[in-house]
Order: structure tokens, then sequence, then C-alpha cells
């Protein structure tokens, strides 16, 4: 009776074992395999804040700077812009250039042999497409967005390519010549491949042969006109539609297709919201040669789990949000080389020309007492001892041009607080000044806290006009303050975005600044292509700037990059493309 | 009882649907989603702004768009239609998509950490109701309120210093000074001392018994280089076992009950040999062959229990199971050990295991142990903190729980005729103690996915609350409202649950049907 | 603790539970005369853990208020938390003795804003919001509880789903929300008046708003026992109304449970105003709460660490003196919660085979 038992229940365990082999894994013994990770060329994480979320970064939606940075490596382009702001060409990618002043006319060729990571090459075809959206040639919409339609989704200013015509193709389908109606001063940054989309993907996804149909449809179609909108076109709102939506994904797609890179790097495998891998382009020779064999890409918005995975050697390349806390935290790790230098946004107080602050004496009062170089010291030196007050409105101190027009802009009289100076200005007025500020950014609020500090003293009635991060946005220019103080971000290199703050009646001029000369000088500006002369007219519309009692510029924001000394040839950078203007020279040791 | 749960079920889609009407209101009012483009100087602002107002449907008025969104979200009932649709966020990305990850992540983190602190805290909860106003009742008292009081990212910041980096420091040369082994022996014998209780002497062995114990393994493993390679071993698995036998012995049935003592030790003998026989199945792990072996193992410890046969089956087969879990457990934990060295040499890894961020290291490629070794440490300092804040409100209730308890009439019943003391506690309080402890469960894990947020956060493991988080700060309107509809439902079935627990454990509680 | 404390305790619940059935006739007992409240009142005076956390809390109560001083009353300290001033000692504490406190005690912040100021004032801010929540939502959840608990039939299923339709929304993610409301909300509306003119009590009375379910649900059982109790329907016999049956009869007895839960309510409440702080939607600045002051500076926690500490250090004071004196609270309001003695029960029985102790600890 008891062996029956036992050999009943010897039986079950040997069909249980048997069960259990059959649903063993086939993958035994496979973990010796990623051991095998660290290649020759060496392997770097980087870390980023936002996550990943498109392949295509030309959107309005998908213009973030994570996306735009994936897209960076993963793509080739004319130029690239270095840290001291110059436009680099890649002759090897392919070559431009101004073969006539009137009309403007620039020619782009891409050499024979790029291709994407699919085979086909990089053509006229491509350069087209990224035309065409960067122009809204064919956009018809009108300004209620009821009738006709906005076909591609660009986040970019369209102003440039808009002045221009269907673009002529020539080389065998290897170049582009792309004429202007007016001058444009912003020319050579105008038609940007460093995010391009595959043409001839999209052309497939929307149903055409080719990438040839593709350029036969288009060159077709008229240029959109805002003011007699036609019905839309099904094939390229097909397109279009791809290209908007498409190509947005958080996982690897399963088409390779969506993926293509012409860079140095391609994508390899992604995590949703955590991290995204890149491994290098075999195909690659028509530029900068990268040495790393992969690079990962991990997602921390926090600035103190930046620090602290860096320190445990989870991450490699950090770039935190700045604060003096964070810098001396990077400091203090081992092995660790932190850079600090400016960005190219900075913070200014501007004026209303109305109200209170109407006459220009009080203007020059008010602007007498912002103890700037105090704001500077106790809110960006400790993060970056170099730090200086801001002294020009349109130039920044990594532009050649900047120390030229702080010597004549006039901005020699407001380096140190002058209460006395002020209250002479003032002649005995009290003028109460509201100023109006986002209490959600700490560098805000105490830049206002210092300069009611100060403007107090010289008998202002200081009003706290502050809002929260989503109010202050929309209050700006609706007069309900007097003083303002935010930030802008100078794009570094083209002038387009001077006229857009500072020409009477923009929709960025939230102060009311009207000046007839500058209005004059600006419009020259935006249509001048020769680089000395652009120079000049900013200078002089610097000048003007300042003697009218626009307001102050306060301070450049701080940009801080930590890197562990695994890898090198990390370099800063000003602009929003950070630590990857140079992946190429990135090095494990 | 079929008629009560359907009318419950009714009653929770009626509060759902309320609830989400609220909260959808209370998004919609909370921010302006255009309010990033309000003061931008960008050139085609317009444009933006209507795309924006497209997409969101902004232009509907919100409670009538609400019942647009509701119709969205309804096609969620129907099962694999994919007709599901939660709106989309600023990024023009459906919501379900993201909110499925989010929700594997976020669901992974809580669990554990929910598992633990219950654990842990009814543990606590019973030794300090059982020692009323000792030192070890105030001790754990002011501990639990004092992690209740920290801010979470503040414990989070230190776990990742001391818990991480340290430790991975630590890791680079693994080995304790014999001073640091007397001092953390030390530390041991003072906590023994205080929860040993009892008269002097009593105190005074487990004590320094506690302190030769902690000094000597220490300084062994320090020696042996063990936390480089660690392992248990077919010794330390024997020795650990019997010890688990005689424990859970102890508890379930009592010393005197030698059939469930030999039991519990049979079982143990089956696991040496099994730990011999499985290793090369082990090899090729799998979760389910891992879950399959689980059940297999606790029903031959049932089967042993039951061919010892005596006067209460029902007491050898519970010993047995419990012993046969606890010593696959031991062994599960040996074989992952044995591929420590693997994971911890990987090019992936470097050197440095514990992770400060995330829930898994990019591109690791590992098998079944060594991405479960990657699993467990990156989620070990975030279920830590997650542990940490929410065991003081087990702990507590319990405590009172178990209190009012030991002073109820059919107690001193007990007490009266003669049962000992472990019989009284065990038998009679303790379970009728955990009965309202059922409840608080199920209103914390709400609770805790929302606790989650600032955790996920600081640790970077893109789970709900991470989502909920960017929703929030960005004016992302439909996260969020997936985020809400997550929990509210998960907090809603647990509710549910635990009133049907409820009924089951308790007869007094009658359902109304 | 001692035997005579226990005794009284005794004698006093023999003393109540005689009482009540027999309104009118002294019993004759040598604890005669104490009232519920004093009975209360004794246990919670007795309560060692409740005394220290009541201590500590009026000091910090008394500290912040006088510090920073009250509306228009200013206080003694000779910062606001606004001001700001050079630095000092690069902006260290110079506090090194409890007289000795130097320029600045707790330090400065990076523009020089004085931190025992703004510690003062955040504790100010935070007990403050403590209190609206504690109090709000307490209001609220008696009345919700006690009419649906009282009256049960509609009005209870309608009050009752409405607390379901609150309570399955975890409360962090509907206050961060109601935390946008209240930042958001500019000049022109209601909301936005309040906001101008009393600062974090807006943030305060929306979360309060959100804050009662759990409480309604505790009051509500109470209420449902009691409602059937003797006392109950001999009030109801002499002609007594609903209202004096609930605030005279039922509420008095019921408010052991719901001053216990209230304050339990307030201590979270403190950390939830940390937790909202630190996710962007709590208080803003230039106005601070200890919540606010540490998320900021969070990133100080090893570089600065005074800036993080000492804000830190009130937060827990806070929390646990509040969470001590709940504990006492409880105890004392509980008529069941004897004493439970172990070590008693053991000796009281000859034939203990194993103490508790051993059992548990195994």
């Amino acid at each position: 009776m008891r062996l029956g038992r036992i050999s009943k229940a010897l039986g079950v365990a040997a069909v249980a074992a048997l069960a259990l082999s059959a649903c063993a894994g086939n993958s035994g013994g496979t973990s010796s395999s990623s051991a095998a990770a660290a290649k020759s060329g060496g392997t770097a994480t980087v870390v980023e804040v936002n996550a990943f979320n498109t392949f295509n970064s030309n959107t309005a939606d998908g213009n973030t700077d994570i996306n735009s940075k994936v897209a960076y490596p993963t793509h080739s382009s004319f130029y690239y812009i270095d840290n001291k702001l110059n436009v680099v060409h890649n002759d090897k990618f392919g070559k431009f250039e101004k073969i006539s002043d009137n009309p403007l006319t620039v020619k782009y060729t891409i050499n024979d042999g790029v291709k994407w990571s699919d085979g086909a090459p990089v053509d006229a075809s491509d350069m087209i497409l990224q035309w065409a959206v960067a122009s809204g040639y064919y956009n018809d919409a009108d300004a209620t967005g009821k009738k006709g339609t906005s076909y591609f989704s660009y986040a970019g200013d369209t102003t440039g390519l808009g002045l221009t015509s269907f673009p002529e193709i020539g080389d065998n389908n290897r170049s582009i010549t792309i004429k202007y109606s007016k001058p444009f001063a912003d020319w050579e940054i105008a038609l940007d491949m460093s995010a391009a989309i595959p043409a001839h993907v999209l052309a497939q996804k929307a149903g055409l042969k080719d990438s040839q149909a593709f350029i036969d449809l288009l060159k077709g179609l008229p240029k959109g006109d805002p003011k007699a909108p036609k019905p839309a076109n099904a094939q390229l709102k097909k397109m279009a539609d791809f290209f908007n939506t498409g190509f947005d994904t958080k996982t690897l797609p399963s088409d390779p297709s969506l993926y293509l890179s012409d860079g140095p790097y391609i994508v390899k495998s992604m995590t949703p919201d955590q991290s995204l891998t890149m491994v290098r382009n075999k195909d690659y020779n028509w530029g900068p040669t990268p040495s790393l064999d992969e690079i990962t890409v991990r997602y921390i918005g926090d600035s103190a789990a930046q620090v602290q995975a860096l320190k445990n050697g989870e991450a490699d390349i950090v770039s935190p949000q700045a604060s003096s806390d964070t810098v001396e935290q990077l400091k203090a790790i081992q092995g660790v080389t932190v850079d600090q230098g400016n960005q190219l946004a900075y913070d200014h107080l501007d004026l209303n020309f109305s109200g209170p602050l109407k006459d220009l004496n009080v203007r020059q009062a008010f602007m007498k007492t912002v103890p700037r170089q105090d704001i500077v010291d106790k809110i960006i030196k400790k993060l970056d001892p170099n730090a200086k007050p801001l002294d020009s409105q349109i130039f920044v101190p990594q532009q050649a041009s900047y120390a030229d027009s702080v010597k004549s802009n006039g901005s020699a009289d407001y380096q140190s607080v002058d209460i006395d100076g002020a209250k002479k200005l003032l002649n005995g007025a009290t003028p109460t000044i509201k100023i109006m500020y986002n209490k959600d950014n700490p560098n805000r609020v105490d830049a206002f806290s210092l300069i009611r500090e100060s403007a107090t003293k010289a008998g202002f009635k200081i009003v706290d006009g502050g809002l929260g991060k989503s109010d202050w946005g929309k209050a700006l220019g609706d007069g309900s303050y007097d003083a303002t103080i935010f930030g802008w971000i100078n794009p570094g290199v083209g002038v387009s975005g001077i006229p857009q703050i500072f020409k009477t009646g923009n929709g960025s001029n939230f102060n009311k600044f009207s000046d007839p000369a500058a209005d004059q000088l600006m419009d020259k500006l935006i249509q001048t292509t020769d680089k000395t002369q652009q120079n000049d007219l900013e200078k002089q519309i610097d000048q003007k700037i300042w003697a009218s009692g626009y307001g102050l510029p306060l301070f450049q924001s701080v940009n801080v990059d930590a890197y562990s000394d695994r890898i090198t040839g990390v370099k800063l950078m000003p602009n929003q493309t950070g630590v990857w203007w140079n992946f190429w020279e990135w090095a494990a040791k | 009882m079929v008629t009560y749960i359907v009318r419950r079920l009714i009653t929770a889609v009626l509060i759902l649907l309320g609830a989400s009407f609220v909260v959808y209101i209370l998004t919609a009012a909370s921010g302006d989603p255009l309010q990033e483009y309000r003061g931008s100087n960008l050139p085609n602002v317009a444009d933006l702004i209507k795309a924006r107002t497209q997409l969101l449907d902004l232009d509907t008025p919100a409670p009538l768009r609400y019942f647009k969104w509701l119709a969205g979200a309804g096609g969620c009932l129907i099962p694999f239609a994919g007709s599901c649709d939660l709106g989309k966020n600023l990024a023009g990305q459906p919501v379900t998509a993201a909110l499925g990850q989010a929700m594997t992540q976020t669901l992974g983190l809580v669990t554990a950490a929910i598992i633990l602190a219950v654990l842990v805290g009814v543990f606590l909860g019973i030794i300090t109701a059982l020692r009323q106003y000792s030192a070890l009742d105030y001790g754990v008292t002011f501990m639990a309120f004092l992690f209740f009081s920290l801010p979470i990212f503040w414990v989070a910041v230190l776990l990742k210093e001391y818990g991480a980096i340290d430790f991975n420091n630590f890791l680079r040369d693994p080995q304790i000074p014999l001073l640091t082994a007397l001092t953390i022996g030390l530390v041991v014998a003072v906590l023994a001392w205080i929860i040993s209780g009892g008269a002097v002497k009593r105190r005074a062995v487990s004590a320094a018994a506690a302190f030769v114990v902690v000094t000597a393994v220490l300084l062994y493993l320090s020696v042996t280089n063990w936390f480089r390679s660690p392992g248990l071993g077919p010794v330390v698995i024997l020795i650990a076992g019997a010890a688990i036998a005689f424990g859970v012995t102890l508890l379930s049935a009592g010393l005197k009950n030698r059939k469930a003592l030999y039991s519990a030790l049979i079982t143990v003998g089956l696991g040496i040999i099994a730990y011999y026989s499985v290793q090369g199945l082990l090899d090729q792990a799998t979760p389910l062959m891992i879950v399959l072996l689980a059940i297999a193992t606790v029903l031959v410890g049932a089967a042993v229990g039951y061919f010892m046969g005596g006067y209460d089956r029902g007491q050898n087969m519970r010993a047995g199971g419990i012993t046969a879990f606890l010593i696959g457990v031991l062994i599960v934990a040996d074989k992952y050990m044995q591929n420590w060295p693997d994971y911890f040499n990987n090019g992936r890894v470097r050197g440095r295991p514990i992770a400060t961020i995330g829930a898994a290291t990019p591109n690791l490629n590992g098998d079944y142990w060594v991405s479960g070794l990657d699993a467990f440490t990156h989620l070990i300092l975030p279920t830590v903190a997650l542990v940490l804040i929410s065991l003081a409100s087990y702990t507590r209730f319990t405590r009172s729980s178990m209190l009012e308890i030991m002073n109820m009439d059919y107690i001193r019943t007990a007490r009266a005729k003669g049962l000992s003391e472990r019989t009284v506690v065990m038998r009679h309080a303790f379970r009728n103690a955990l009965i309202p402890i059922a409840t608080v469960v199920a209103f914390d894990i709400g609770g805790l996915i929302g606790g989650a947020v600032i955790t996920e956060t600081v640790f970077a493991i893109p789970g709900m609350g991470v989502l909920f988080f960017d929703g929030i700060s960005h004016v992302d309107p439909n996260p969020v409202m997936g985020v809400f509809i997550v929990t509210a439902i998960t907090a809603m079935v647990f509710n549910l649950i635990a009133d049907l627990v409820y009924s089951a454990l308790d007869p007094r509680v009658r359902v109304k049907s | 603790m001692t035997q005579p404390t226990q005794d009284i305790e005794l004698a006093a619940e023999e003393a109540e539970r005689a009482s009540a059935p027999a309104a009118g006739i002294e019993p004759v007992l040598e604890a005669k005369g104490l009232s519920q409240g004093q009975i209360v009142r004794k246990r919670f005076f007795g309560h060692t853990g409740a005394m220290v956390g009541l201590v500590a809390f009026v000091l910090i109560f008394l500290l912040a208020f006088s510090a920073s001083g009250i509306g228009p009353i200013p206080g003694w300290w000779k910062y606001s938390f606004t001001d700001v001033s050079s630095l000092v000692n690069d902006g260290a504490p110079t506090v090194t003795g409890p007289f000795s406190w130097g320029e600045h005690p707790f330090g400065q912040d990076r523009i020089g804003r004085d931190l025992f100021a703004m510690t003062m004032r955040g504790t100010e801010q935070s007990i403050m919001i403590m209190f609206i929540i504690g109090l709000l939502a307490g209001l609220i959840g008696v009345v919700i509880g006690s009419l649906s608990g009282y009256f049960r039939g509609w009005v209870e299923a309608v009050l009752m789903r409405l607390t379901d339709v609150i309570i399955i929304v975890p409360l962090l993610l509907l206050a961060a929300v109601l935390g946008q409301i209240a930042a958001n909300k500019g000049a022109g509306t209601f909301l936005g008046y309040i906001a101008n003119n009393f600062g974090v009590a807006l943030l305060g009375i929306l979360i309060g708003c959100a804050a009662w379910p759990s409480l309604a649900r505790v009051v509500r059982g109470e209420f449902l026992s009691l409602r059937e109790r003797e006392f109950v329907d001999a009030a109801r016999i002499s002609g007594a109304s609903n209202t004096r049956i609930i605030f005279k009869h039922i509420l008095p007895n019921a408010v052991g449970v719901v001053i216990v839960n209230v304050t339990l309510l307030m201590s979270s409440a403190i950390l939830l105003e940390t937790a909202l702080s630190y996710l962007g939607v709590g208080v803003h600045p230039p106005d601070t709460s200890l919540g606010l002051l540490i998320s900021q500076n969070q990133q100080a926690f090893s570089t600065r660490p005074w800036l993080f500490w000492f804000p830190g250090l009130f937060i827990i004071l806070i929390c646990l003196s509040i969470n001590f004196i709940g504990d006492g609270l409880r105890d004392a309001f509980d008529p069941r919660q004897k004493k439970f003695n172990s070590k008693k029960a053991k000796d009281s029985r000859a034939t203990a085979a194993k103490p508790a102790a051993e059992t548990a600890g195994a």
C-alpha cells in the first residue's frame, strides 16, 4: 500500500520533470555573449532630459530637443554649426554656393555615393522634399484655418524659403538650384538636411512608384495661395499626413525604412521612455568619421538623478540643468570633467514704453538702479566664475562682433548701480512700477528680488506682478504691467530673429518699442546677404535700442556639461544642439 | 452572492463614470494647453495654435469634450478590437500606448513594494502589540513615523548615495575590515538585546550570540570574497533548511507535533536532493518553468505531510508545503547568486551592479537569471524607498488591531482553557487581526500608485507617475486622464476584492444580496 | 506604565458604564465624578509620546508665528522672508550655540535671504495649510458622514456614492490637479481673488475639499452603530429633534474617532504639501513653505546642506509630533484599548509554555 503510493508519487514527479524540461528556454548558455559588448571603438552613454518619440523632428510636434539630437548623428548635411557659432561646410557630403546675388540664387549639389542606409542614393528628390517642407510652398490654408490645406507640418520659420519658386533640378538628379524673389540674409542656413526625411520612402508610403514620380507630382502642383484656397491634392495630402505622423514611435519600428540614416550612426534599439541605442552606419564615409561604436541615450529628468547616475557610472556624459549646487557636486566626483560656459539663452528686463515708464528719464532712472553685477554675482557667478552681465541686446559674447558693439552701444552708462543719478533723473517723483515675471523660475524670482531691493532705494515703488508658469506668457504685451523680466534665445546664427523682437508692431515686440530709424535699419538688414554689412547694421541697431531706454539684458544662462574620464573629446556648445555638435570627436579610452 | 457582485460591479461603473467626469473637468480647468505658444515669438505661431486646438479639440467646451473622450474610452471595453482611444498627448501620440507601457512598470514596482510593506509592517505591528509600551514598541513607532515623515525624494537621494554608489564602490574591493565587522556585530547585538525581551540573562545570551555570529559571518564573507562570487551552496541550504523546518513547524503546528516536524525535515532532505538534480534544468529557466516548479515544490511538500499521516494531516501538509516553498526560494536564490559574477562582469554593467536610474540596463540581452538580476538591481532601491514610507500605516494598523483583539473575551477564554501563548497569538488573535488589514491594503494601493509619482521621477522609471507628472507640467490633459482612469480602476478592483475577502474571512460580515 | 493609573482607568470605565443606563443615580465608586472628557484628558496626559509631541508642536507653533508675525502684526525676527541682505560667511549658518545665534542662524540662500526667516515663514504657511485642510476636511467629512450614517436610505446612498467617486482617485494626483488650478487662477476670478489675498489658503481650501472622504466613511460607520444604541432611542422617545440627537447625543460619542482621524489627516497634509511643491504644483515663490524650501534646495543637499536640513528638520518635527499626538489621542479615546500586558498575561498562568515574545520574535 505504502509502496504503491510512493511509486505513484514518483510517477507524477517524473511526468512533471518531463513537462518542465519541455518548457525550458532554448537560449541556454547565452549569457556569455553579452559580455562581448565592449568592442574596439567603445561605447558611451549620454543622458538627456526628454524621451525620444519620433524619427521626424521637422514637424511642429516632433521638434523637441531630443528628437533633433537623435536626428543629428543619423543624418548628414551640407553644413554644421560649431561651438564658435560658425557655419562649417561638409564638402564630403556635397557643396552649396551662391551663384548670383540678384536675384539671389543658391545651388546645392550632393556628392555621388552618398546614400541612405537602405542603399538608395541621397539626391535631389530628398532636397525637394525638405524644400517643400521648409518653404510651405503648397500650403494654402488661410489665417482662420477654416479654408484651404496645410500640408507638411513644420516647426521652423518658412519666411526664407517661402520667397523661392520651385527649384531647378540638375546634375543627373544630384543638384537643385533655388532662386529667391528677394534677397534673404540667412540664405546660408535656409536649407538644412540634418533632419531630412527620405523622399523615396515617403513616396512609397503614399503609393507613388519612386522618387521620380514624387518629383513629377510636386513639379506639377501650383504654389498655394491662402487668398484663393483650392481643394486639397489627395496624393500630396496623403504624403503630408504620413510625414506628419507616420514616423512617430517610441519603439523601434519593424519597418526599417522608417528610420533610415544617411549619417554616421543608425538607431539599433529603443526602450520606450528609457533609452535609445545607436550604432555605426557601416556605409558612411561622407563626413567626419566617428570613433565610438555605439552611443546610448538614456532619459533622466531629474538633475540630481543625472549627477548620481554619472557618479555611479551609469552615464558617461550629462548636461543637467545648471545650478551652483549641481556644479559643485559634479566637481566633487572623482574622474569627471566639468565644463561650464554660456548658453545662447539670456534673461533681460524690458520696460514698457507706456504708463509710468513712458518718460525716457524715468526709464533711464530705472535702468540705473538695476544691480546687474550683483544679479550676476549672486545668480550666475557660482556656476561660472567668469560670468559677466550681458552688454548687448543683439549679440552674445560668443559672436565676434559682441566686443565691438559693446564699446559703442551705450551700455557703459549702466555698468554699475547709480542711485543718485536715478534720483536726479526722477526729480523727486516716486513712480509705481509693476514688474511681471515667471515666479516658477527661481532665477527670475531672485533677479526680481534684487531689482526691487535696489530700485526702492531710488524712490521707485515696486509692485510684485509675478505670475505662474502658465500665466506669465499670456500676460506678455497685455499692458497689465510696467516692466517684465523674461528670457530670449538668441539663435546665434542668422539675423531673421532681430526684427521679430524689435521692429514696430511685430508680434514679439511686447513693450511697444518703436524707432523709425531702427525699423529702416532692420528692413535693410533682413535683405543683406553680406556678413560684414550685416554686422555693421546690427551694431547700429544695438546702439539705437540702448539709446531708447529699452531695458537691460541681464545675463546669459549657463550651460554645464560633465563627462566621465572614460570619454574624451566632449566640448561645450552654447546652442541647443548641446554636446552632440561634435559627437564624431568623442572617443572611449 | 452573484447578485451582490453584479450590483457591486454596476455601482462601480457608475462611480467610475462620475469620478472620470469630475477629474476630466478639473484637468481641463487646470491649465491652458496653448500656454507655451502664448508668449512665443515664432513666426508660425498661429498655425501651431491651430494645430494644437484641433489635436485636443479645444473648441469644444470641456463637459461636451468629456463625452467624446468617453466614447473613445468606451472602446477599451471591447477586448482585442484595438478600438481603445484615450485621446492623444501634445506630441500627437495616442495615450493608450504610453499608458500600457507605464502601467507594467508601475505595477511591477508597486506590487513588490506592497508585498514587502505588508509582510514587514504586519510583523512589526504584531511584535509591537505584544510588547506594548516597551523600548521596542517606542523604537519601532518612532522609526515608522520618522520614515513616514521623510520626504521621499530625500530618502531616494540618500539611498542612491549609500545604497548604490557607495555599495558599488565597496564591491570593487569587497573587504570588510575587522573594526567594521565588530561595529556591525555590536549594532546587531544591541538590536537583539532590545528585541529579545524578558530577563536580563536571556537578553544577554541572545545579544552575545548575535554579536558572535554576525561578526564571524561578516569576516568569513570578507575573507572568501563572497560579495564578488556569492552563493549559498548545499551546506548553507541544509542548515538554513533545518532552521526553517523548525521555525515553520513552531509557528504553524508547534514543536510538540512530531509528525509535522518530521514532514518539514523530510522536505528539507528532498530539497537537498532536488538542489543537485535541478541545476541543469535551471540553466535553461523561463518564468513559466519557475512558476511550475514552485507549484510542484509546494505540492511535494504537502504530499510529504500527507503521507506522514497522524491525527492532523492538515498541519503536516501546511508545515511541509511552507518549508518546501522556502527551500525552493533558497535554491532559486542560490542559482541567482551563481549567476552574479556573470552579471557583475558584464560589459554593460562594468562592475557597478546597483543602479540609480531606470528599470533595466539598456542592451543587456542576458538569459533568465542575468535579466532577473538586472531587474533586481534596478528595482531594489525604489522598492525600498516605497516600503519605508508605507510601512508606518501597516505597522500602526496591525498594532492597534492586534491590541484590540488581545483584549477580546475569546482570547481570555482561549488562555483560560490553557492553550499555549503561541496558539493563542497565532491561531486566535493573529488571524482575526488580519481581517481589517485587507481593507487597508486595498485602500493603500491607489495611494501607493499615487505616491510612486515622485519615486518614479527620482529614479527615472518611466511609469505612470512620470506620465502624470509630465502631463501636469506641460498642461497635457489626456495622459493625466489616462493615469487617473488606470489608478481609479485599480483602486476600485482592489476594494471590490477586499470586500469579498472580508466577507469570506469574517462570517459576521454578511453579504447583502 | 504604573499600576495605580491603570486602576483609575479601570475604575473610570466602570463609572462610565454604570452611569450610562442609570442616569441620575450616582454610582458609589471611588473615582466618581470623572466625566468622559476628564478620563480622556487623564489618559492623554499620561501618554509620554503624546506629551512630548504636544510640547514640541506648541513650541514650534509659537516660534514660527511669533518670529514671522501674523498678517499685519510684525514678528520679532529682524528679517522678513523676502529681505535680501549681503552674504555673511558665504551663506553658512552663523549659529554657534543656543544663545549665540549670530546674524543668520540658519544661513542664507544664494541671493542672501535669511533662511531662518524663510523657515519660520514656511513653517507658518505649512501649519496654516495643515490646519485649513484638517478643519475643512474634518467639517465636510463629519457632516457628510453623520448625515448618511444617521438618516440612511437615499441620503446615505447619494452621499456615499459621492464619497466613493472622490475616494477612488488617489489624493496626491487629485491634489496635484487642484494645485495646478490654484496656481493658474489669475486676477479677475473669485478664486483668483482668494489666491491673491490669502496666498496659500486657496491651496489648503481646494485640497481640504478633496481630502474628506476617508473621514466621512469612518464617521458614518461610527454613526451606524451609535444610532442603534439605547440612549439614542431614549432621546428619540423623549421627543428630541434629529438635529439635537445628532449634535447632542451621537456626535459627542463619536468625537474621539473624528479627532484621531483629523490629526492623522493633518500630518499627511503637511507631507502632501511637500510632495506638491516638489512636483511644482504646490506653493509658489516668492511665497514659501517648508515643502517648497526643501524641494528648491534639494540639489544643495550635499553642497550647502543647511538649506535642506533646517526646513527638512521642521517638517519631520511637525509630522512626528502630530503623529504622536494622534497616537496618544487614539489611545485616550478608545475605551476598549486597555493596556494589554503579555508579561502579566503570562505570569497569570502558571503553565505558560512559551512567552509570547519568543514566538513573535522567531
